[in-house]
């Protein structure tokens, strides 16, 4: 069974945010409206998180990081959750379904990197966008929590893609739509269970860290960079 | 049931289980009257036809005959359900599917002539969905008639020896998906089905 994964490199980032419309458009994320985003509802399953080292002042060092859900795996997430609308797959996915969601934010809580997010408000496409939603991925009601999915539903159609054509998946045909926009190549994705897919091999390298590692979540997006915001300092 | 109020010192875990377990004993009959009066009898008339949970009414266009076409003419489901082969959706057949044949009238009915008339007249017909699935599950034809070479009766049951349509929508249990998932060695993760 697979162990799907990404791999980050803070070194090719630009920052450009092509990912978040990319997913925005992909995962039907309903755009915030002035009043949500004021009161910071605004809904993104990827962000860019600004990370700041030393003292500020006239140059202050500042990194904008991607940061999608980290698919722990051991995720706090799922252990708090009272109607087990949260689990870990076994493809090691934390799916999240939403019919069963009761909307009690233990998950958003207990996720150290706060990826889980609530829907405060009905969500609402303006007049074109509406007939642009995805019908693979559901429209998520007020009241209920979501997150990135790694856009599981491109996991199964790769899947039936690989079926029908006689052959294992393989490496390329299940991608979310955040490691396809990405314009400078900064995101890979993979099967971490396979040591020779480009993930694993990523993994290895000296310029590899992973987010709040010392929590024992055991995330599986890894970031790549050198100096002093990475593994090689 | 339980009538006592809870008292913040003597909290569920403080209490022996013999102290707990003696106050339920008349609750338990109330509530076994309050089955056999209410459940009871909704369980027969919903068993007679006269209730339907969790469905509602439908009215096709057309009285079809399923009989009539699959099982007498021997007609494929793929003849008007012309996508569950290659889609998610199996699709509804559109007037012209139905003009194919019935462009002048095959029997002597005078439903099929009001069909054929409304069809000359370039008339179009909007079938009701009689399976439906919650919008929180996804469902492929393709991945399951295809990939998993499941018969269509499987989940429709016997709509292709019925001779009117149904008047109400089946809902499709979790149940039914998970045994088959567990009898064919199939995910059972929750993304599997849940989008």
């Amino acid at each position: 069974m697979a162990r799907w994964g990404m791999v980050i490199d803070l070194d090719r980032c630009t920052a450009c945010q092509a990912c978040v419309v990319a997913c925005q458009v992909e995962n039907n994320i309903p755009p915030a409206s002035a009043r949500t985003a004021e009161r910071g509802r605004a809904i993104a399953w990827i962000r860019l998180v600004p990370f700041g080292k030393g003292e500020g002042g006239e140059h202050p060092s500042l990194r904008l990081i991607p940061v999608p859900c980290m698919h722990c795996e051991h995720p706090p997430c799922t252990k708090v959750c009272p109607v087990h609308a949260t689990q870990v797959g076994d493809d090691g996915l934390v799916g999240q379904v939403y019919a069963r969601c009761i909307g009690c934010r233990y998950c958003t809580t207990a996720c150290p990197y706060t990826v889980r997010q609530f829907n405060w408000d009905r969500p609402a496409f303006p007049e074109p966008m509406e007939a642009g939603l995805s019908p693979d991925v559901s429209v998520r009601p007020r009241g209920v929590v979501e997150k990135c999915s790694f856009c599981h539903h491109r996991l199964q159609n790769a899947k039936d893609a690989a079926r029908a054509a006689g052959r294992p998946i393989r490496e390329g045909d299940y991608l979310p739509a955040c490691v396809e926009s990405c314009p400078p190549g900064a995101m890979a994705f993979g099967d971490f269970d396979d040591p020779r897919s480009t993930v694993s091999r990523l993994a290895e390298s000296h310029r590899a860290f992973k987010l709040l590692e010392e929590l024992g979540t055991h995330p599986k997006v890894i970031y790549l960079s050198k100096g002093e915001w990475g593994g090689e300092s | 049931m339980d009538t006592e109020p809870f008292r913040e010192d003597e909290g569920i875990e403080a209490q022996p289980p013999e102290a707990r377990s003696e106050p339920q004993s008349r609750p338990v009959g109330i509530f076994l009257i309050g089955f056999l009066g209410v459940c009871v009898p909704s369980l027969a008339l919903t068993a007679l036809g006269i209730i339907h949970f969790g469905s509602r009414s439908v009215r096709q266009p057309v009285e079809f005959n399923h009989r009539k076409h699959v099982t007498e003419l021997g007609i494929s489901c793929d003849t008007c359900h012309s996508s569950y082969q290659t889609q998610t959706f199996s699709g509804l057949p559109k007037a012209e599917d139905c003009a194919a044949c019935h462009a002048e009238a095959q029997g002597s009915s005078d439903k099929e002539r009001a069909l054929v008339e409304k069809l000359k007249r370039g008339g179009t017909l909007e079938w009701k969905r009689l399976f439906a699935q919650p919008p929180h599950v996804f469902y492929s034809h393709r991945r399951h008639v295809v990939a998993g070479k499941i018969a269509c009766a499987t989940c429709h049951g016997g709509i292709a020896d019925t001779t009117s349509p149904p008047r109400q929508v089946r809902k499709l249990a979790m149940q039914d998906c998970i045994g088959c998932h567990l009898k064919s060695k199939v995910s059972v993760a929750c993304t599997t089905c849940h989008r």
